[in-house]
């Protein structure tokens, strides 16, 4: 009963906030604003006027080289490369992880999840911190050349090859959760068998093994590759200052200019037919009459390969590369923020921290030292406010939205509703914030309020949160419900003392994926309010005028705070990142 | 052809032993069954001579090649050990079809393109699977899926083929067929088989030789009929048959070298042995299997038909006699008013009788009831 109200409010809530911001978004990309019809008219002597019909915004865009298809070019390479390095990185430890005896595999397993957690910009900065040198870009001098005087040549610090980095480096956790979870949940019996008919480690590992983790590996490339195509932050700090454009980067510049508003949405539809389009191929891929659906029976201890002497050197690389991109980020911006002159580490001062005076010295007005500046705490608060309430939302929906799902598995309606909230996850996070831009100039009421972000913050996350809420539903069997049904237990009690104790762990992972999520976005929410509103955007702000010393010390603030709540959250509830993405 | 010999075989994780000092000699062409309930050991015992588990102590042997030795540091890989192995959930491989599957083995052994093609043809003609060739695992049955796995394990002609309860999966009637296909293929192929199940009419029906276990120690290892008539313990005793051994606490007291009068139950009566014994102390067990409590008209005992289980061929009659519920077997189908007065006697010379504190058997033999009065 209740399942079959939820599951037509639900069909009919997430129809319209898919089918009406596609709507409105395609509808802007056929109309012209005034500025862009007095351009156009000049340029082809139309005669144009504002809201008319055309389709010069698609002439525009897709005959100009440099705005689309030179960047369209990078992005495609950039997020090739990415999904690369994010596969093997995270492959590779996942292999070790669940498969040999390498040591302190808690360890390890605990600290590669962190560049995932982090702000994805979190390595762009570092890599900023310690690359930048007198010779490239602004001059500013970066840890490496102020510390032994090497210069490295601009393409290592700007460009294509940094972004791939930092973008495959921040998506190989989450490779390692996907393709590990399978690794794990994968009947040891199946390698077995193998070893039984005489076959080596090799042949095992490409016949069985491989093929039958290719979903998970299918997943993680289409996931890296749509978010690679859709992340700005990055290609903003390490890509523009080489002048290294992409799609993202373009939309930006394409919105933010009056006369150019309807190529932007232009741009959003290309972004969201690729999403489509990776979906379809993942679809194809995984529709094939092969199922991989892996049978779990008694699969007795898997036996991990022995690294023997080899164990110490490759346990002591993992722990310097971990090091590298999990610790040294942390210790780079707590460096950076107190230094007065960038490279110089002889100025240390707390100056930036506990100043209560207004800091000089700088373009704009950078107020007070962190800890007193009151524009940082009501931006972080205001991330900590949005961040609450989406989470809270996003986190019931997808037990909602599981529940009546697994509920009603099989019929038109769950097909659809699962569907519906997958496909947010389609669409670019810098996309999705055009969309709502398009909607709210014509819902004006919604235009730069809490409302909105909360709107948009909500929708976008709602794919994982319905994903692990369906898992965790459809693993409980409906008979324990109906013993409670029998003995007259209303539905609310049923959920909240007997469903939702159950899977508290899974549950509460579902809203802690999204709050971790919502802290540290950029992309998403940068076209819909003004740089003071949240503390991402602040920081962007800062770094935008380069004042160097608050935006890295506003970004310890957040990896700090993101962190503390995973590690708290995780030893009270035993809710992680990893089950929050379908991990194990 | 191998026969595999385990000495002094120990598996133990941290405090928790496994397998417990268990010596064994599996005889080539055997078909030996490892038995007991779940957490028993069987199958640790049937991965650690496979090679999948390691032993922490002891020396498997087949023939005189030595596979695994904890003192010689000696542990050939499963994979030059030239078994089969049978997977409880078969293990197929999902991605490839089952012809790949079945091939899978003999391309790794480098068998050449045409006897390739050959043999799985042949293995798909004697499983019957001909049909489904090309199909995925995930579109076969569960009995399909069975008859895959012991295709893919016999194809490359294992001498030793190991099974790790295979039918526990099917439901009962097609675990019946398999049962005597299992049997037929023994035959025909000439392997030894190795085979664990916690099925007691499956280890009766299919092996030659049971090893029954309980707590990783071994409890008797001998042919079934031996098994269910001579049980070594009190454990074995009423593991093996269905419906089970009726066990019935007892004093005895032995009046000759191969006579005890004994009373159980308000009874009085003479135990006859088969052969001589010596009983340790008063306290015994006597054990009587169902189908030595005939239900006769003149029979010495008289008890209440507590209920009554007709299943047609046979019928299971439950007799209450002095606070005990004894089980009886009668061929045919009767039904009892529940309550009814019903007389039974003890028949045959396949009376066991152990010793309560240890649980060993000490004798088999005779119950002689007194001449009824009256």
């Amino acid at each position: 009963m209740q399942a079959n109200v939820l599951i037509v409010l639900f069909a009919v809530l997430l129809v319209i906030l898919t089918v009406y911001p596609m709507y409105s978004v395609i509808r802007s990309s056929l109309t012209v604003g005034r500025m862009e019809a007095m351009r156009y008219n000049t340029l082809y002597h139309t005669k144009l006027s504002a809201d008319d019909f055309t389709l010069l915004n698609y002439r525009e865009l897709l005959t100009n080289v440099s705005t689309f298809w030179k960047p369209l070019w990078n992005s495609l390479r950039m997020s090739a490369y990415a999904s690369l390095i994010a596969i093997v990185l995270g492959g590779t430890v996942a292999f070790l992880i669940t498969r040999t005896d390498i040591r302190a595999k808690k360890f390890f397993s605990s600290v590669f999840i962190f560049p995932y957690i982090m702000p994805s910009w979190t390595l762009a900065l570092v890599w900023k911190n310690v690359f930048a040198n007198s010779r490239v870009g602004t001059g500013v001098v970066g840890m490496l050349e102020s510390l032994t005087g090497i210069c490295v040549p601009s393409w290592v610090v700007y460009g294509i090859f940094p972004c791939a980095l930092v973008m495959g480096i921040h998506y190989a956790p989450f490779a390692y959760i996907l393709i590990g979870g399978t690794l794990r949940n994968m009947d040891a019996n199946l390698e077995e068998a193998a070893t039984i008919l005489q076959a080596g480690r090799g042949r095992i590992l490409r016949r069985i093994t491989i093929p039958i983790v290719m979903p998970a590996l299918f997943s993680t490339v289409l996931l890296v590759f749509s978010s690679t195509m859709a992340s700005y932050a990055v290609p903003v700090f390490v890509g523009s200052p080489g002048n290294f454009f992409v799609l993202s980067t373009q939309l930006t510049s394409l919105y933010n200019t009056m006369a150019t508003k309807g190529q932007a949405f232009v741009m959003t539809i290309v972004l969201i037919l690729f999403g489509v389009m990776l979906l379809g191929i993942n679809l194809w891929f995984t529709g094939k009459r092969k199922s991989f659906t892996t049978v779990t029976g008694k699969s007795g201890q898997v036996s991990y390969i022995r690294l023997g002497r080899a164990n110490t050197v490759i346990s002591a690389v993992l722990a310097v590369l971990l090091f590298l991109i999990a610790i040294f980020p942390i210790i780079s911006f707590a460096l950076e923020s107190m230094v007065e002159v960038q490279g110089n580490y002889a100025t240390l001062t707390l100056k930036y921290w506990l100043s209560r005076e207004d800091i000089g010295g700088f373009a704009v007005n950078a107020g007070k030292g962190i800890l007193f500046n009151g524009m940082i705490w009501s931006a972080l608060w205001g991330s900590i406010k949005l961040s609450l309430i989406v989470s809270l939302i996003v986190g019931t929906g997808g037990i909602l939205i599981g529940y009546a799902v697994a509920r009603k598995r099989g019929t038109r309606l769950a097909g659809l509703v699962s569907g519906l909230a997958f496909f947010p996850y389609l669409v670019p996070s810098m996309a999705f914030g055009a969309i709502f831009l398009a909607v709210s100039t014509r819902l004006t009421f919604l235009r730069g309020t809490l409302l909105l972000l909360v709107i948009v913050g909500s929708i976008k996350y709602l794919p994982f949160a319905s994903r692990s809420g369906t898992n965790s539903m459809m693993q409980l069997s409906g008979e324990i419900e109906e013993a409670a049904v029998i003995v007259g237990a209303s539905w609310p009690k049923r959920m909240l003392r007997i469903l939702f104790p159950i899977q508290k762990s899974s549950f509460i992972s579902g809203y802690l994926l999204p709050f971790i999520s919502c802290m540290r976005e950029l992309s998403l929410f940068i076209l819909l309010t003004t740089s003071g509103t949240l503390i991402t955007t602040l920081l962007s702000y800062f770094d935008e005028k380069a004042v160097t010393q608050m935006s890295n010390g506003i970004n310890l603030l957040i990896v700090i705070i993101v962190l503390l709540v995973n590690f708290t959250t995780n030893k009270l509830t035993g809710a992680s990142i990893d089950k929050g993405v379908g991990g194990n | 052809m191998p026969s595999i010999v385990l000495t002094h075989v120990t598996k133990q994780w941290g405090k928790f032993i496994g397998v417990n000092d268990l010596n064994l000699e599996i005889e080539d062409g055997a078909f030996v069954t490892l038995l007991g309930s779940s957490g028993c050991g069987k199958t640790t015992t049937l991965r650690m001579i496979a090679g999948l588990e390691t032993p922490t102590r002891g020396e498997i042997r087949f023939d005189d090649k030595i596979m695994f030795s904890s003192d010689k540091n000696i542990n050939i890989p499963p994979a030059r050990r030239e078994v089969g192995f049978l997977f409880q959930n078969y293990a197929l491989w999902p991605h490839m079809t089952v012809t790949q599957n079945i091939a899978f083995g003999l391309e790794t052994l480098k068998w050449k393109k045409p006897d390739i093609t050959a043999r799985v043809k042949e293995m798909l003609d004697i499983m019957r699977i001909g049909p489904f060739a090309d199909r995925y695992p995930a579109e076969l049955s569960g009995g399909q899926q069975q008859r895959v796995a012991i295709a893919r394990t016999l194809a490359p002609k294992p001498r030793v083929l190991f099974m790790d309860e295979p039918l526990s999966n099917l439901d009962a009637k097609l675990r019946g067929e398999m049962r005597t296909e299992l049997k037929r293929l023994h035959k025909d192929t000439g392997s030894t088989f190795v085979y664990v199940t916690h099925d007691q009419l499956e280890a009766m029906t299919l092996s030659t030789r049971i090893c029954m276990m309980n707590e990783g120690v071994l409890q008797q290892y001998a042919p079934p009929l031996e098994v269910y008539n001579r049980p070594a313990n009190l454990f074995v005793a009423d593991f093996v048959g269905n419906p089970s051994m009726n066990l019935i606490d007892a004093t005895a007291k032995q009046t000759a070298p191969d006579e005890a009068e004994i009373s159980f139950l308000g009874q009085r009566a003479v135990f006859r042995g088969n052969e001589p014994f010596r009983l340790p102390a008063d306290s015994a067990v006597l054990g009587i299997r169902p189908e030595f409590l005939p239900i006769t008209p003149d029979g010495g005992l008289e008890g209440q038909a507590y209920s009554t289980l007709p299943a047609g061929m046979e019928t299971t009659v439950k007799i209450k006699l002095g606070g005990a519920i004894l089980s009886a077997v009668v061929f045919g189908a009767i039904d009892y008013e529940t309550d009814a007065a019903i007389r039974f006697s003890v028949a045959g010379d396949g009376i066991l009788l152990f010793d309560r504190a240890s649980g060993q058997r000490v004798a088999s033999g005779s119950v002689l009831l007194p001449a009824r009065k009256g």
